[in-house]
């Protein structure tokens, strides 16, 4: 009888991890797999351990490349920070029933397809867009801006990819600022301007430096904006990527990249998450 | 008893869901690697004659030339895979493609000689076609007769080209040399000073004909550098937009057929070469398509309508520049990176 009682209390401890065993097996296979062999590969040049490094950075064009791929990433973040800043705030000041509504609308770009989406940006840039058409129409320009695959484009298209991220990160962070709060701050003379920088803005960083590690690693990684908003001269590190892996055939490169990349994406999440962990340990103790 | 006829019951109606299941994995299926531009052709006119015939189902893999040649290399479950000759020349050199034994072809005496082995025993062209100069002819009062113009003042911002790993892109390269009076394979300097020139003209680079076609419609380039399987979709988008004559000619362009060496089905795909290169499957592919499929059959009659906008005969395909492949990609890796120093900066 105990031993029955010890053998089910056993399987039963089993349970979660039994329960849990389909989806790592199923990432064992289809990510932690496939990823370590990408990293390995990228240390297999038999010219040494860190040859594809050394040979990829040795060349100045990808050294344009990397740092223009993290121009692009940070000023698309910094831009979707601001946007979706705003779109938060108002937001998580609604009424339940309009705050529902605009959760939805801020999210609905998230339903259509990155290509559809790009391409709705080339109609609204282009040279016969909808910008260069009002402008001209208003007579402040007398000829179309170049605006269309130029670095502006390329930032404008995934600014507006990844602003919907940011907006639902930082929602839930500026709703669970307690009201009492902004009455104390309030109260104690503080003005609206100040209530929002010495209140809001660092009770929402955590929230902001969540949104950012999203927007930051997705536009680093984002391939058909880059192409078909900014074209050859906005080459990023996912469209050199692209080329060395399925036109050049080089995968020695392509994996050297693709680790690269990867070690940014780790680097941001980890560094950020600390950071993020430890202003809200510092909140919880005051 | 009861249980029994049941169990018998439910038995009879499983394998009679089940029988055409069967059925149909019967059916072999053949794998086409095509570029997806004109499957609508392909559907009615090659791909269901070709299935009765051969009690097949044809399953396409569509996509641009460079990752499907890729794809059917390292991957394999490709049967037979359509490519431009730089493509398949790529593949030939990277040991990729089965030799095709041309006795087996029975329509392979009706092909032009041009046709026959391009590029040795590895498989006939199916197509003759050009790389040359579209514009919109209302937006220019003087004509651009030479690939030179490419370079005139009042064409600032308004030229698509083609990205330097196509099949086009390199070809400007040897036109930029010609222009600046050298050959670009004996002095690349001069010919990339000369393609840095042309920068300022430049709208975009392109890596896909839907891509130029998209650029040209919209108005956001209104001369571009084609191929002319493109070129129904960007006249239906743009009535105005005519080919160029050029004083030097249009490079010549050639669709191969090759068989990857990984094929399942070798024999079924050298009877679908065979059916595509027949004198009906060509005359409905130079109609059909309108251009960017010149037949190579010489056994097809066109009326001079139907054979206006394409490279129909062999002296129309010998008279056009011919684009040697195995040069270029010779200097594949030096043009590349000098390319990327001049457009990806």
């Amino acid at each position: 009888m105990t031993s029955r009682v010890s053998l089910v209390q056993r399987l039963s401890a089993l349970g979660p991890w039994l329960l849990v065993l389909p989806a790592t097996a199923v990432l064992l296979f289809i990510l932690i797999i496939p990823v370590a062999g990408t990293l390995a590969e990228s240390f297999s040049n038999p010219a040494g351990l860190f040859a594809n490094y050394r040979d990829f950075f040795a060349d100045s064009y990808n050294r344009t490349v990397m740092i223009r791929s993290f121009r692009i990433a940070f000023l698309s973040t910094l831009t979707a920070l601001i946007l979706g800043f705003g779109g938060a705030y108002m937001i998580a000041n609604s009424s339940q029933g309009l705050k529902r509504v605009l959760l939805i609308l801020s999210v609905f770009p998230l339903l259509t397809s990155v290509v559809v989406r790009s391409f709705s940006f080339m109609a609204i840039l282009g040279r016969n867009g909808v910008v260069n058409t009002a402008l001209m129409k208003l007579g402040l320009i007398s000829e179309p801006m170049e605006m269309l695959f130029t670095q502006g484009a390329v930032i404008a298209g995934l600014a507006y990819l990844f602003t919907p991220l940011m907006i639902l990160s930082l929602v839930g962070v500026l709703e669970n600022i307690e009201d009492d709060l902004y009455l104390a701050a309030g109260s104690l003379g503080a003005a609206p301007v100040a209530v929002f920088f010495q209140v809001t803005l660092p009770l929402a960083v955590p929230g902001m430096i969540v949104g950012s590690v999203l927007v930051f690693t997705g536009s680093l990684a984002t391939f058909v904006t880059p192409t078909l908003l900014g074209g050859e001269p906005q080459m990023t590190l996912a469209t050199l990527l692209y080329q060395k892996a399925m036109i050049s055939f080089d995968w020695g490169v392509a994996n050297t990249i693709a680790a690269i990349m990867m070690g940014t994406a780790i680097f941001c999440v980890v560094v950020l998450g600390t950071i993020a962990g430890r202003i809200s340990a510092r909140r919880a103790v005051h | 008893m009861p249980h029994s006829k049941s169990l018998l019951r439910s038995g009879a109606l499983a394998a009679l869901f089940c029988l055409p299941v069967f059925s149909a994995q019967a059916q072999e299926t053949f794998v086409v690697s095509n570029w997806g531009y004109s499957n609508d052709f392909y559907e009615p006119f090659i791909f269901e004659p070709f299935e009765k015939e051969h009690n097949v189902r044809i399953v396409t893999e569509t996509g641009g030339a460079p990752e499907r040649l890729n794809k059917a290399r390292i991957r394999g479950g490709v049967d037979v895979i359509l490519l431009t000759d730089k493509f398949s020349q790529i593949g030939i050199n990277q040991g990729a493609f089965e030799t095709i034994d041309s006795s087996k072809l029975s329509n392979f005496d009706e092909l032009y000689d041009a046709a026959k082995n391009p590029q040795g025993d590895y498989g006939p062209a199916y197509t003759f076609g050009r790389y040359g100069i579209v514009y919109d002819k209302t937006r220019t009062d003087t004509p651009i007769t030479s690939w030179c113009d490419l370079w005139r003042d009042d064409f600032a911002g308004a030229i698509a080209m083609p990205a330097f790993n196509t099949t086009g892109g390199p070809l400007t390269v040897m036109m930029a040399g010609k222009c600046a009076g050298s050959d670009a394979f004996e002095d690349p300097d001069t010919a990339f000073a000369k393609m840095a020139e042309l920068k300022p003209n430049i709208v975009k680079t392109f890596s896909s004909g839907s891509e130029l076609t998209n650029l040209l419609s919209t108005g956001e380039a209104f001369i571009g550098l084609a191929q002319d399987y493109a070129f129904p979709a960007i006249q239906a988008a743009n009535p105005n937009i005519g080919w160029a004559e050029l004083s030097e000619g249009d490079f010549r362009m050639m669709n191969t057929y090759n068989i990857p060496k990984n094929a399942k089905h070798k024999e079924l795909a050298l009877a679908f070469i065979d059916f595509s290169i027949s004198m009906q499957a060509q005359k409905d592919a130079a109609i059909e398509l309108v251009s960017g499929s010149g037949p190579v059959n010489k056994t097809v009659e066109l009326t001079p309508e139907q054979a206006s906008q394409l490279v129909y005969g062999e002296k129309a395909v010998l008279s056009m520049q011919p684009t040697p492949y195995d040069k270029l990609l010779e200097v594949n890796d030096d043009w590349e990176r000098r390319w990327n120093d001049v457009f990806g900066r």
